[in-house]
């Protein structure tokens, strides 16, 4: 009997428990998200912008076809938006999508398929003056139909694997055909979208604020009420908001250290979100430069580095953290770590690896005390303690290494005026993609600093990006990273950036992904207080 | 004195036009432009077409001097002209920043005043003695103190002691004083602090200077009240080398606080401006520039006025 009322009384306390857990998990309506922003939109257009600036306070105002799927961690699974569904033709020449019906513009206008095709002729064939950012990113793409009001057709002149995450792309907000059609310059300074949030305000340099649509096509979303974005250069004045309560959340990220401050001076109360981010420095070396024009010189630089040891100190103190090769680790074609430790400057045995260096250097005819310069970004986070490192690693095969810091506003027309011997080159993805991350490479690329000249990468990185079998796919990118950072080392990756945010407990419904592009509809997000 | 403040004001438009001449030669010297650093973004794979298809739009592709007489055509007009980095008018970005930037000077320079006038003058009437003393340290203490500095202290002490940290945007005095207070007492008390030990050190040394001089004691012979001796010969006949620093913070102040700005998150000139180079933004920067010179310019004629009425002698000459 005795026995049974103890039975009882802890099915009882667990149901109790049970109960506020069921409840925080349902999602809770109202309140406003306030959240940090460390850059500012230039315009109101997301064809034409490049920062998070603007992706992160603009983009609940909009829908786009596709979207990544708010909830997975990699952000590299496509979802409907606007679209409902869609169909792929047998030769992968054609992709019909089917809009939803039932909604509106915050004005209260329907959407229809003229705006889906108003809004890509936009981004792909831009009239002058008209610019957009991303338009050579649908070099695939032939022509853009609306053949019924409901359905939006794109023609390809050649399969393309990233088709799908490339309508994926949070910059491509779906604007009014109608708007367009009378003013290409319109979203530059206005909002009219289709979004769960609606524009009240924008006070430039202070903040944005949005309120919820009650007339969201997908019904009972949004959760919050509102949301007021704080733009907040600062981070120091950053990580104030948040342990002061005057913001719930910043986007972006924060250092290892502010992530450490803030869980110690707030603890429960803070929800640590981490992940690999799809951002890279690499370092650049100049083919037409002596002796980095000879590869053995360039294998001796990757050979150096010891990445693992890197990884577990530098990620205390920088925004770095993973060992990965061309794609960020855990997504679709990341490299397995078995393959990765193949490659030449990621093996295990960082003595071995060294001694190949020295005697590589030797071979090229390299002395040993040969002096270069390093060019650095001038900003602190990570590329003040990842140039430091690379110049200690480099010492250690005996190469003396002078870095040369540019301020960060002089450092594009510095490596596009291929005024380096050896640089430190940056990429960030809005999607981990590889046609969106590798393009770079390709030996006609703008973005090829080193300015080498390489058919074997053109070829793999086109094949690639054509292959309708990921798993033939993921062989050719194989292939083409191999080629890239252990053959010809035409570039040297350092380690995957990592995203830390560290944000208020009451925030949920929001999932970190490797891009601090992606998730920022929040739609799904809400206050649990 | 009309001739005297006649030529003075004239002498605005030189200096201005040297300003203007300066800075626009000065910003285009610095490598990288507004486009590269737009389009670069995050990512650095920008394509040649479009940074030469923005450079046009923008005119980047014309001669410095032509580029230079356009601007100068709009700046006798009172137009600025747009944002290279937003495309919005430049006085839609000013007008806002230049609100929140001239109360913070006001309230900064209002606690300067009431601070460093009293202290200055004990210190001087109790030279040498505990209270001068206790003057000299609260002075030397506060021109040590980056006013930046103070500010991170403020916030600290909020937030560790208080849990709280004042409001992060600004709310104008007209719509909600409470709320505007509430986030510009404490950049205006850092500021202000070290303000008002520039101000105490020099309206004490002032007074010291003008207290041994003869008039004052005559007036002590023939027996005026002290009260009336410092408030009408000593303090007003000191107060001329104080009138200069007051002036010349208050001017700086307009645009100078940058780090302050950041620490408090004020959306002021400060940090405007430093955006503004950080982008290569030529036009605001530009603008911003003939703002914070015209405003020195304005400040130092009023103290040009006020020397005048505080020393006949000027008004006279």
């Amino acid at each position: 009997m005795r026995r049974a009322l103890v039975v009882f009384i802890a099915v009882l306390a667990m149901a109790t428990l049970a109960v506020p857990v069921q409840a925080q998990d349902k999602p809770r309506y109202g309140g406003e998200l306030v959240f940090a922003v460390p850059s500012q939109p230039p315009t109101y257009d997301g064809h034409q912008e490049e920062t998070f600036g603007l992706i992160h306070p603009v983009a609940p105002h909009y829908n786009t076809l596709l979207r990544t799927d708010p909830s997975d961690k990699t952000g590299t699974k496509p979802v409907g938006d606007l679209a409902e569904s869609w169909t792929i033709s047998r030769d992968g020449l054609l992709y019909t999508f089917k809009i939803r019906s039932g909604v509106k513009f915050h004005d209260g206008s329907d959407l229809t398929s003229k705006d889906v095709k108003a809004s890509y002729d936009k981004i792909i064939f831009p009239v002058e003056p008209m610019k957009s950012s991303r338009k050579a990113s649908y070099q695939a793409v032939q022509a853009v139909e609306a053949p019924d009001a409901t359905t939006v057709r794109f023609k390809l002149k050649w399969p393309e694997s990233s088709f799908l995450l490339n309508v994926s792309s949070p910059w491509n907000f779906i604007y009014k055909a109608d708007i367009l059609a009378k003013d290409m310059r319109y979203y530059e300074k206005n909002i009219m979208g289709t979004g769960p949030f609606t524009f009240v305000e924008h006070v430039k340099g202070s903040h944005w604020v949005g309120k919820k649509n009650p007339n969201y096509w997908d019904k009972g979303k949004p959760y919050l009420d509102g949301y007021r974005a704080l733009f907040i250069s600062s981070s120091s004045a950053q990580v104030a908001a948040v342990r002061g309560d005057r913001a719930h959340i910043q986007f972006r990220g924060f250092t290892p250290a502010d992530r450490d401050s803030l869980v110690g001076a707030l603890g429960s109360k803070i929800t640590v979100q981490e992940s690999p981010w799809d951002c890279v420095l690499m370092v650049a070396m100049h083919h037409e430069k002596k002796p980095f024009d000879d590869k053995r010189v360039r294998r001796a630089l990757t050979l150096a580095l010891d990445r693992h040891e890197a990884s577990k100190n530098l990620s205390k103190i920088a925004i770095v953290r993973d060992v990965g090769g061309v794609q960020v680790p855990g997504t679709p074609y990341a490299t397995p770590p078995e393959e990765l430790e193949k490659l030449a400057g990621y093996g295990r045995d960082i003595n071995k690896s060294r001694a190949e260096a020295r005697r590589l250097l030797k071979e090229a005819g390299v002395p040993d005390g040969f002096s270069f310069t390093f060019k650095n970004r001038g900003i602190p986070q990570p590329y003040e303690p990842i140039g430091i490192w690379l110049i200690d690693q480099w010492r250690q095969i005996g190469l003396n290494v002078k870095q040369e810091i540019i301020e960060a506003s002089a450092y594009h027309p510095m490596l596009k005026r291929g005024d380096f011997e050896t640089a430190m080159d940056f990429a960030c993805g809005f999607i981990v993609e590889p046609d969106l991350d590798l393009h770079r490479f390709a030996s006609t690329s703008d973005a090829n600093y080193g300015k080498h000249k390489d058919v074997v990468i053109d070829d793999l990185f086109q094949r690639q990006g054509r292959a309708t079998d990921p798993e033939e796919r993921k062989k050719l990118l194989r292939a083409f990273e191999k080629r890239l950072i252990d053959e010809e080392v035409h570039v040297l990756y350092t380690l995957q950036w990592h995203r830390i945010i560290p944000h208020s407990s009451k925030v949920k419904g929001w999932t970190i992904t490797p891009s601090h592009y992606l998730n920022n509809q929040l739609d799904t997000v809400w206050l649990a207080e | 004195m009309g001739k005297y403040l006649v030529k003075r004001f004239l002498l605005m438009f030189p200096t201005l036009l040297g300003v203007a001449i300066l800075i626009f030669v000065l910003i285009r010297v610095i490598p990288g432009d507004v486009v590269e650093l737009r389009l670069a973004g995050d990512s650095s794979s920008v394509s040649q077409e479009l940074l030469d298809r923005e450079r046009i739009r923008f005119g980047l592709d014309q001669p410095v001097w032509k580029q230079f007489v356009t601007w100068m055509a709009g700046v006798v007009r009172l137009d600025f002209g747009t944002s290279m980095w937003t495309g919005a008018p430049i006085w839609e970005e000013i007008k806002l920043r230049f609100a929140l930037s001239m109360q913070v000077a006001i309230m900064a320079t209002i606690v300067a005043v009431v601070l460093a006038i009293p202290l200055g003058v004990i210190s001087a009437l109790k030279q040498d003695t505990w209270v001068d003393y206790a003057v000299r340290i609260f002075s030397i203490a506060g021109l040590a103190t980056p006013s930046f500095w103070l500010g991170i202290v403020f916030i600290l002490v909020m937030l560790i002691v208080f849990k709280w940290l004042p409001p992060m945007v600004y709310t104008p005095f007209w719509v909600n004083p409470w709320q505007n207070m509430l986030q510009l007492i404490w950049p205006a008390l850092a500021v202000g602090y070290r303000y008002s030990a520039v101000a105490t050190r020099i309206t004490r040394s002032a007074m010291l200077e003008v207290l041994r001089e003869d008039y004052i004691r005559t007036a002590r012979a023939k027996g005026l009240m002290q009260k009336l001796i410092l408030s009408r010969h000593a303090l007003k006949n000191a107060m001329l080398p104080v009138v200069t620093v007051i002036g010349l913070e208050f001017a700086f102040l307009l645009g100078g606080l940058v780090v302050t700005e950041q620490v408090f998150n004020l959306n002021g000139l400060g940090l405007l401006f430093v955006q503004a180079v950080a982008h290569r933004d030529y036009t605001l920067i530009q603008a911003l520039v003939m703002l914070v010179a015209g405003f020195f310019i304005v400040v130092n004629f009023a103290m040009d006025m006020m020397y005048a009425w505080l020393d006949p002698r000027i008004r006279y000459r």
